[in-house]
This record gives C-alpha cells, sequence and structure tokens, in this order.
C-alpha cells in the first residue's frame, strides 16, 4: 500500500487527507480526513487522475479590452495542461464576445471546452 | 535641432537648466545637454528641496552671497515658473551647551552674511514647531521648501520654449577646442563657442575631459525616509539639528516638510565610490529612524512610504575638516567650469546662472529677446485649487474630471500634459515627477496601470517603449498574447 | 447637491452584495459609485476560480462572481455612477464625486464604506538596495496581465505566500516565465492550504518559510535578489544570506484598507485590523456610516466580504427607516491569543457574529466569550489559524445580562 498526505482543494475548508492505495486499482483507495463525500471522490482523482480547472485568457480582436478571461468547463488532466495552455496561447476570438461562450471546443483533445468567463463588447 | 550653438550647457540638473533659462532671454543659441532621459535626475532630483538662508556659510564665501542672492531670485521667478514653494521659516535646535554656542555663532555669521535670523528659548519653541525639547532654537524666517524636481524642469521647459534645444540621452565622450569646442556624443557632434560644465558630482571629471585637471569631488551619498503625507499638520517648517562639528558640511539627519506633503527624514552622509549608485542601505535606514525618531519622536515605521537617497559633489575628502567653497570660474577662455557645487547649490542655482551671465556679458554684447515669455506652461495642477474653480475646468474639460492618481488625485489632464512636454521625456519618472502621479503612498499601485493604459492608447507606446528611467530599466517583456 | 438615502463607496464583492440587499430591503433612492468603469472592483482582474463557493454553491471565475450581482443589479434597476471616484468625505455625510461629466456633491442619509483594499508596497516595509525597474505589487502585476495584456517579465521570485502571490505564482508560470520561489517571512503560509498545491506543488514551485528578501540589486532593472532565513523573532540569522538571479519581484505582502476617506471624515479606526470601528449594527462612530468588506477588515474570500456586504445593506436600510434606535453600547475586547475581534462594540439588544482571527495557529483550543462576571460562551475549535477568519454567533439574550467588558479569548 501506498500512502499520501493531500490537502482537498474542492472546496475552501482544505480537509487534511490520508490516503492510502494501491497502484493502479482505484478501487483500492482508503481517505480519512475528509468531512464530506468530494473529499473522497478528489483524493481517487487527485491519486490515479489529477486534472485541474485551468483558467487563462484569449486575445480579443476588435475589443473594448485586449483580453478575454476563459476556464475549461471541467478538469483536464494534469500532463495535459500545458498542451492546452499552447492551443489557448495560439487561439484568436473576434468581439463580441459573450460570457459562457464555447471559444475553442476539446481543447488538446481532452473533451473539455475553453469557455469564456466575461463578456467583451465590440470597440 | 543644430550642430552649431553659442552657448552649450553640459548638465541639466537644477542649475544647469537655471543657466539656460537666464541665458534663454537673450538672442543666442543655446544647447543644454544631459547623459539622462530627462533633466534633473542626478543630485537636482534627490535632495531636501530647501531654500536656505545663508547663514552656514562663511561671511564673503561665493556660497554665502550667491544663497543669499538665490533665495530672493528663487522667490521672484517662482511668480513665472510656478514650482511648488512654501515660506515655511525653519527651526534650527541645539541640545547640549556646545550646540548653543554654536547657534550663536550661525547667528553672527548669518547676520554678517545679510540674513534675518532669531534666537528661540528653548520653552518657546513649542510655539513655533509643536513637540520639539531642546535647550535653544533659533529661527530662520527667510527660508523655504520647494520642489526642487518642480523647479529644475520649469526652468529647463520654460527655457526650451524660449529656443533652447535640449539634448536628453545625450552624453559627451570628449571635448576638444578647434576654434569652438567640439564636443562628440553618442547622438552626434556638437559645437558651440561657449562650454558650461554644469555636470554636478561628476564635474571633476567632465572638468578634466575638457582639460582642466586638478579638481577631485568625494560622492557622499545621503539616504532619506519618506513619511505619510497625513503627517504633514504636525510639522510647520524643516527641523534641522545644529550641524555636527565632526563632518564638514553635512547638516545631520534633519526632519524636513515638503510643499505635497510626505515629511522626510535625513539625509545621512556616507562617503562612496560610485557617484551614481543610489542605493539605501539597511544600517542607514535604520539609524535614519532612530535620530528621527530621536529628534522628533511622532511617527512610526507604518509612516514609512518609501526610502531614497541623492548624492553631494564633495569637494571634502573623507576624514578632513574645513569649508570649499563654489568653484565658477572659466578655467579656459570661454570655458566655465562649476566644480562642487554642494548644497546651498539648489538655492543659489539663479544667481549661479546670473553670474554665469554676467561673466559672458563681460566678453560680448548680449541682446535681450523680445519675445522671451518667462512663464512655465507645463502641468496645471488641480488639486490645489478651490473647488469652485476645480468645478469649472471640469466643466470646461473633461480629462480634469477623471482621477488617475488616486494618493495625489492627479487627473487625466494633468497626466496627458506630462507626457506632452516640450523637451521630449517619456519615462515614468518624467510623468512622476510634472504629474505628481505614482509618489503618494501606494507608490502607483492604483495608477501605474491607469498611466499605462493611457500611454498606450493616447501617445501609440507598445509594450517594449516603457521604462523607468531609461531604456535599460525596462517595464514590460512584451505582450502577454 | 443631490441627496440620496444610501450611497454605497465602491462596486466589489462587499459593495455589490449591499446595493442588492439594501435594494430588497426596500431602500428605493440607493446609488453605486465606481471608480472604475465596470463594477466588480478587484474580482475584474481575478481570472481564476474557487468564488462563489459559498454563496452561489459552485466554483466561479472572478468575471463570472461578477455578473451574478450584475444581473441582479440591472433586473433591480440600481443606479450605478462608474468611472467615479469619491474625492472628498465629510461628517456631514456630504461626499464631493469627480467623473468627466463633472464634480459634484452629494448628500446621503446613510454610506457604506465599501472602498476595498491597497497594496503594502516596497517602500512602506524598507527593503534595501537599489531602486530598479522590474518590482511590482502582485495585484499590479495581475492587472497588467490579466486585464492590459503585458507581460511583466521572465525570471520571477514572489515575496509573500499570500493567496494574491500563490495565484500569480501559477499564472505567471502557465504563461511561460520562470517562477524561481515563493518567500515567505512567516514559519507558515496565510494563503489558502488549496493554493499551495494548486499554484506552487503542481508546478515544484519551491516555497521556502521564514524567508524574506534582504536586498534588491540592479541598477536600472532587477538583476536579482538576496533573502535570508528569519528567527522566530523575524530577525535574519546570520550566515544564511542567498542569491537568486531574476529579473522580476513579485510583491504579495498585506493588503492595506483603504480608509483615507474615512479618516477625512473623521471616522475612528481600529489599529489592528486598520478599518472602522463598528458596532452590531455595522455601524462606525458616525450615525448612518457603515462600513463592510476588505475596507473594514480583510477577508480571506470574496464570498465572506459579499455576505457582510448583504448585511451591511440591510442594517442601512434599516437606519433610512429609523429603525436603528441609538442604544448603549458595550466594548468587545480582543483577549490573550486574539489578534482583532468584529464588532468592537455590541448592543448586546440583537444577536450578533463575531469575527476574529487568532495570532498564531493553535490546536485543540477554546474560543472564550466573558465578561468580568461569567463565561458567556464557550466553544472549542480543532484547527485555528490566523489565515482563516474564525465566527461566533452570539444570541441577544446570551448576552443579556452582561454588565460589560466582554472578552474574546483563548484558552
Amino acid at each position: 500500500m501506498k500512502v499520501r498526505e493531500l490537502i482537498c482543494i474542492e472546496c475552501p475548508n482544505g480537509c487534511e487527507l490520508h490516503v492510502e492505495y494501491e497502484e493502479g486499482n482505484p478501487d483500492s483507495i482508503k481517505v480519512e480526513g475528509a468531512i464530506c463525500p468530494q473529499g473522497i471522490e478528489y483524493a481517487r482523482r487527485e491519486i490515479f487522475n489529477p486534472s485541474r480547472v485551468i483558467t487563462t485568457s484569449i486575445l480579443v480582436e476588435g475589443g473594448e479590452i485586449p483580453l478575454v478571461s476563459v476556464k475549461t468547463d471541467k478538469p483536464i488532466p494534469k500532463e495535459k495542461i500545458f498542451d492546452a495552455i499552447r492551443e489557448i496561447k495560439q487561439a484568436r476570438v473576434s468581439a463580441p464576445v459573450k460570457i459562457h461562450d464555447v471559444l475553442i471546443r476539446n481543447v488538446a483533445s481532452t473533451g473539455a471546452n475553453v469557455v469564456a468567463t466575461k463578456s467583451v463588447n465590440k470597440i | 535641432m543644430k550642430t552649431q550653438y553659442d552657448i552649450a550647457i553640459v548638465g541639466a540638473g537644477v542649475v544647469g537648466s537655471f543657466i539656460a533659462y537666464e541665458l534663454s532671454r537673450y538672442r543666442l543659441k543655446i544647447a543644454l545637454i544631459d547623459k539622462e532621459s530627462d533633466v534633473g535626475l542626478g543630485t537636482s532630483c534627490r535632495n531636501s528641496g530647501v531654500l536656505h538662508a545663508g547663514f552656514y556659510y562663511p561671511t564673503g564665501s561665493l556660497k554665502a552671497r550667491l544663497c543669499v542672492e538665490g533665495n530672493s531670485l528663487m522667490k521672484e521667478l517662482q511668480k513665472y515658473l510656478q514650482f511648488p514653494m512654501k515660506a515655511t521659516g525653519k527651526l534650527l535646535v541645539a541640545f547640549r551647551k556646545e550646540e548653543v554656542e554654536e547657534l550663536h555663532r550661525l547667528k553672527e555669521q548669518g547676520e554678517a552674511n545679510g540674513v534675518e535670523l532669531e534666537l528661540i528659548k528653548g520653552e518657546s519653541i513649542g510655539k513655533l514647531q509643536p513637540g520639539i525639547e531642546a535647550m535653544m532654537g533659533m529661527y530662520s524666517p527667510n527660508t523655504a521648501i520647494l520642489s526642487p524636481y518642480g523647479a529644475t524642469i520649469a526652468a529647463a521647459e520654460t527655457a526650451a520654449r524660449n529656443g533652447v534645444d535640449v539634448f536628453l540621452s545625450t552624453e559627451v565622450k570628449t571635448v576638444k577646442k578647434e576654434g569652438d569646442f567640439k564636443l562628440k556624443t553618442n547622438n552626434g557632434t556638437i559645437r558651440s563657442r561657449w562650454l558650461i560644465n554644469a555636470t554636478g558630482v561628476i564635474s571633476d571629471k567632465f572638468s578634466s575631459m575638457v582639460g582642466v585637471d586638478g579638481y577631485k569631488l568625494y560622492p557622499c551619498r545621503g539616504e532619506y525616509h519618506i513619511l505619510d503625507k497625513k503627517l504633514a499638520p504636525l510639522v510647520k517648517m524643516p527641523i534641522y539639528p545644529v550641524p555636527a562639528k565632526g563632518v564638514s558640511g553635512h547638516l545631520g539627519v534633519h526632519i524636513t516638510p515638503t510643499v505635497e506633503g510626505p515629511i522626510l527624514i535625513g539625509p545621512s552622509a556616507e562617503y562612496i565610490d560610485d557617484p551614481e549608485d543610489y542605493s539605501c542601505t539597511l544600517p542607514v535606514m535604520e539609524k535614519l529612524f532612530e535620530e528621527g525618531y530621536k529628534l522628533w519622536p511622532h511617527f512610526t515605521r507604518k509612516d514609512i512610504i518609501r526610502a531614497f537617497s541623492g548624492i553631494r559633489a564633495k569637494p571634502i575628502p573623507p576624514g578632513e575638516k574645513g569649508f570649499k567653497d563654489f568653484i565658477i570660474k572659466e578655467d579656459l577662455p570661454n570655458f566655465i567650469n562649476l566644480v562642487g557645487i554642494e548644497s546651498p547649490g539648489l538655492t543659489a542655482a539663479p544667481a549661479i546662472a546670473k553670474m554665469i551671465k554676467k561673466m559672458i556679458e563681460k566678453k560680448e554684447k548680449l541682446t535681450e529677446k523680445e519675445n522671451f515669455d518667462p512663464y512655465y506652461r507645463g502641468v496645471k495642477r488641480l488639486e490645489p485649487l478651490p473647488e469652485e474653480e476645480k468645478e469649472r475646468l471640469v466643466r470646461e474639460n473633461p480629462n480634469y474630471g477623471e482621477i488617475i492618481c488616486r494618493c495625489e488625485k492627479v487627473t487625466k489632464q494633468e497626466i496627458l500634459d506630462a507626457i506632452n512636454n516640450p523637451i521630449g521625456a517619456k519615462s515614468l519618472v518624467g510623468i512622476k515627477y510634472r504629474s505628481r502621479a505614482m509618489m503618494g503612498r501606494c507608490q502607483g499601485g492604483y495608477c501605474l496601470p491607469k498611466i499605462v493604459d493611457i500611454m498606450e492608447k493616447e501617445f501609440g507606446l507598445k509594450p517594449h517603449d516603457f521604462y523607468l528611467h531609461k531604456p535599460e530599466s525596462w517595464m514590460f517583456g512584451g505582450r502577454l498574447r | 447637491m443631490i441627496e440620496k438615502d444610501v450611497v454605497i463607496i465602491g462596486a466589489g464583492p462587499a459593495g455589490m452584495a449591499a446595493a442588492v440587499s439594501a435594494k430588497e430591503s426596500g431602500v428605493k433612492d440607493l446609488l453605486l459609485i465606481e471608480r472604475e468603469n465596470k463594477i466588480g472592483g478587484i474580482l475584474n482582474q481575478c481570472i481564476h476560480d474557487g468564488f462563489g463557493l459559498h454563496n452561489f454553491r459552485e466554483s466561479l471565475t472572478g468575471p463570472e462572481y461578477i455578473d451574478r450581482y450584475m444581473q441582479k443589479i440591472s433586473q433591480l434597476g440600481i443606479d450605478v455612477m462608474s468611472n467615479t471616484m469619491v474625492v472628498n468625505l465629510n461628517k456631514d455625510k456630504v461626499l464631493t464625486v469627480s467623473n468627466p461629466s463633472g464634480r459634484l456633491r452629494i448628500k446621503a442619509k446613510s454610506i457604506i464604506l465599501a472602498m476595498g483594499c491597497r497594496e503594502r508596497t516596497r517602500g512602506a516595509i524598507s527593503i534595501p538596495g537599489s531602486r530598479p525597474s522590474g518590482i511590482f505589487t502582485a495585484g499590479v502585476a495581475q492587472r497588467l496581465m490579466n486585464i492590459q495584456n503585458y507581460s511583466v517579465g521572465k525570471r520571477i521570485v514572489i515575496l509573500g505566500s499570500g493567496d494574491i502571490g500563490l495565484i500569480m505564482a501559477r499564472r505567471l508560470t502557465l504563461e511561460g516565465s520562470k517562477v524561481l520561489a515563493v518567500l515567505e517571512k512567516l514559519p507558515f503560509s496565510s494563503g489558502l492550504p488549496r493554493n499551495i498545491t494548486q499554484c506552487l506543488e503542481d508546478f515544484n514551485i519551491p516555497l521556502k518559510l521564514s524567508h524574506t528578501v534582504v536586498k534588491i540589486y540592479g541598477k536600472e532593472r532587477l538583476t536579482g535578489v538576496d533573502y535570508a532565513q528569519l528567527d522566530e523573532r523575524g530577525k535574519v540569522i546570520e550566515g544564511t544570506t542567498r542569491h537568486l538571479n531574476c529579473d522580476t519581484l513579485l510583491l504579495s505582502v498585506g493588503l492595506i484598507p483603504e480608509n483615507e476617506l474615512s479618516e477625512e471624515a473623521g471616522v475612528h479606526l481600529d489599529e489592528r485590523t486598520m478599518g472602522a470601528i463598528v458596532d452590531d449594527t455595522y455601524q462606525t462612530n458616525i450615525p448612518g456610516v457603515f462600513s463592510a468588506g476588505n475596507v473594514l477588515h480583510v477577508h480571506d474570500l470574496a464570498d465572506m466580504a459579499s455576505m457582510e456586504g448583504k448585511k451591511v445593506g440591510i442594517f442601512a436600510s434599516m437606519y433610512i427607516r429609523g429603525e436603528i434606535k441609538e442604544e448603549k453600547l458595550y466594548d468587545v475586547i480582543a483577549g490573550e491569543g486574539v489578534r482583532y475581534v468584529l464588532p468592537q462594540k455590541i448592543s448586546t439588544q440583537r444577536d450578533v457574529q463575531l469575527l476574529l482571527r487568532v495570532k498564531a495557529p493553535i490546536r485543540d483550543h477554546y474560543i472564550v466569550v466573558r465578561d468580568s462576571k461569567r463565561v458567556i460562551k464557550r466553544r472549542k475549535v480543532i484547527n485555528m489559524h490566523p489565515a482563516v477568519m474564525l465566527s461566533l454567533s452570539l444570541k441577544a439574550k446570551e448576552l443579556a445580562e452582561t454588565n460589560g467588558r466582554i472578552e474574546v479569548l483563548i484558552e
């Protein structure tokens, strides 16, 4: 059995989790210290398939401001973060952009979309 | 810009700029040259900003005479150049018997120099300046405080509007006399009939470059703390301890209010090798706090906004005592050498300018210009004006209604005017010294991004165009996207 | 001079929530003043997520959080005066404001101070060395990057492990800069544990606790910093000084509530919170002048600032209707182990939620509220940390028989 100490990031409580698990066996996981089921799920994902929501910006052409803030609409595997960032950095969108618009579909083949988190009007 | 001039002034500090202003009254082709990206970026923007009355200097010395003359001239010129100035007077305080004796000596010397002075009994000091406990004081009613960078910029810009060519970021590499003086710079060659050395801390080195050896200056750094302007109501005037007899000319750590509000504690005095090392050091910063607190125990560390330092051009080496006067001499035909213009250089600047004018007049006729405009026409500060005046200005010009620097209440129009200065200075410190933006307690935390936005949108600047002092102090690595 | 019932200064998380709750509580003549041209305050540039977990049960980015309030503000028809700076406030509740359309004076029956904070600067913490370009407070760097599309530098050192510093460590790394280290002068980080994971551990950025920058190098642009280890008293340990070559130093060394306007008006401030001294209706010493959000005390989460704003909006509406009577107020004192407690005065006539921060991390101790006679309330908390604001609710009847001298302490 392997052991890891994690801090759950699902909510600001930041429960300190003591996790025991077998490599390659997600069902083997034992989690102590979580005050809710999200914590256990977080531990399982964090050990076997660590993922993050990415928040960054995309260049806007013809907008009141030069950048639209964006996020992935779900967490993506950690090892794909920089591939996704690379794709996002090269993207361009034209104003107007509305909050929640899907700007990139299936970024870096992760299945997650990149969506606008603010609106940008045309200049 | 021309390449042939009547007068070339090398060094656009307060002295060089006032010389340029004075000479720009006459029909002369004048070049004002500085290696920095703006005027006044050497010692002129880094001092206590005090207009001295003239009692520190031996009677009959140039320092004494030019200080007293400069004191009235500066007050006269302020009406035209409109830099911030306040007639506060000054308090000198003695804590020990030897210091009281020195006070008496300074009063005698001052009166011999033509300075009005008044001795104050220990108990009465509190009426002038609350919070100081001393044995005896001396009040100098003619001492004032002014903005040293404000005065320098006003003089230089007004000189520019009157035809002076200002060469910024221009460093003189060699000087040859071939009839005229031939100055080789990084921006081409400038020829001039007269050459004036107003280079300040490095004036000994420049003098050698021109071929006059024998002068040696010892850079002496003074560090300061700046305290939040909310303390301004507590400090009515500069408070100086009686000068310690040990270090020549070093005035001791004083408490100096500034016209805009913040209080200065300092300067220290430390001889250094590099005449451009403006660092602030930990032991000195601590000592300044201690000594300042001893003199005036009414502030805390939380009141410190920032530190800065300036470098004096001292003609006396470390360890030696004594008095050395200003060197203002025509050391070669048509070469006027100013060496060792330390304190009271700021006060004396307009008087030095008149003296130089007279030196030139001895050899040639100077004809006044008909259309000389003595007024500074740069940034007009909104904040000091009465409310009805502010309302009217905002109605006429919406840019006066948009506040960019929240701490100092600087409006968009003032920022625009600062950027649109007639000498082409485009650094952030240039905007700072002209508009006052970024000089408040948040040090640009609110206004810097807005100023950058204005410069980008209204002046087309790109990320690599932004710098603090010069292109080497770049602000941004480029665009994010 | 125009007149308003309620004027809210600042449309950040607290101000927006106060405007909504005041309007929903029946205030008709309401004005929300904001100095930027968009409402939302600092959240406009906080493009990371983690906001709204309490108030909306979702993890939102800053701009999305603003959007939720913006919708309510539009629906409720709340009057917003943006691009407007309050330049003066006096004790008679008259504001002088300025925007490109003009300068005008507004007489308010009630004011909610919600101006938020400014960042502590390099100058204010007196870091020795040269004064080159390349030194930014984290918030300024965040704004320049996220709003204005500027890159601040390539090799970064961050001083301060508060959330802003941690968030910027991640942001800069994702944008291709190299964050060499995050230095923290205290022996613990004041940032949220989730941020230590997501911003530092994810990217192998070293966190050096009990370290600080002791000298800055670089004549024109920053070239590097010296940093050293500190002992328990915060003094530099000799021989531990090391150098880091870098071109950018980000400072995340504390937020200072922006109470200059409050002070000008004669509002009394608490030295420890740097915010106004308030009672259990969040009123300051000036009747009708309230305070909420970061300008009152620095919050850990925007959600909490909004919750406070929401409460204060309701109190302001009660004040307008004359429902808040003059009451005897008792001082609430921060005792042993407590850095500060809010509100600093209570009337005992209403339920109150005490908010407090402890001085140092401590486990398995009790928060105790007592007066000179008896213990009013005692609650065990397993884990107490200065970076996490604690709250303790007291019912009016629990406070009813008090004789004053109320103290909140840890034991």
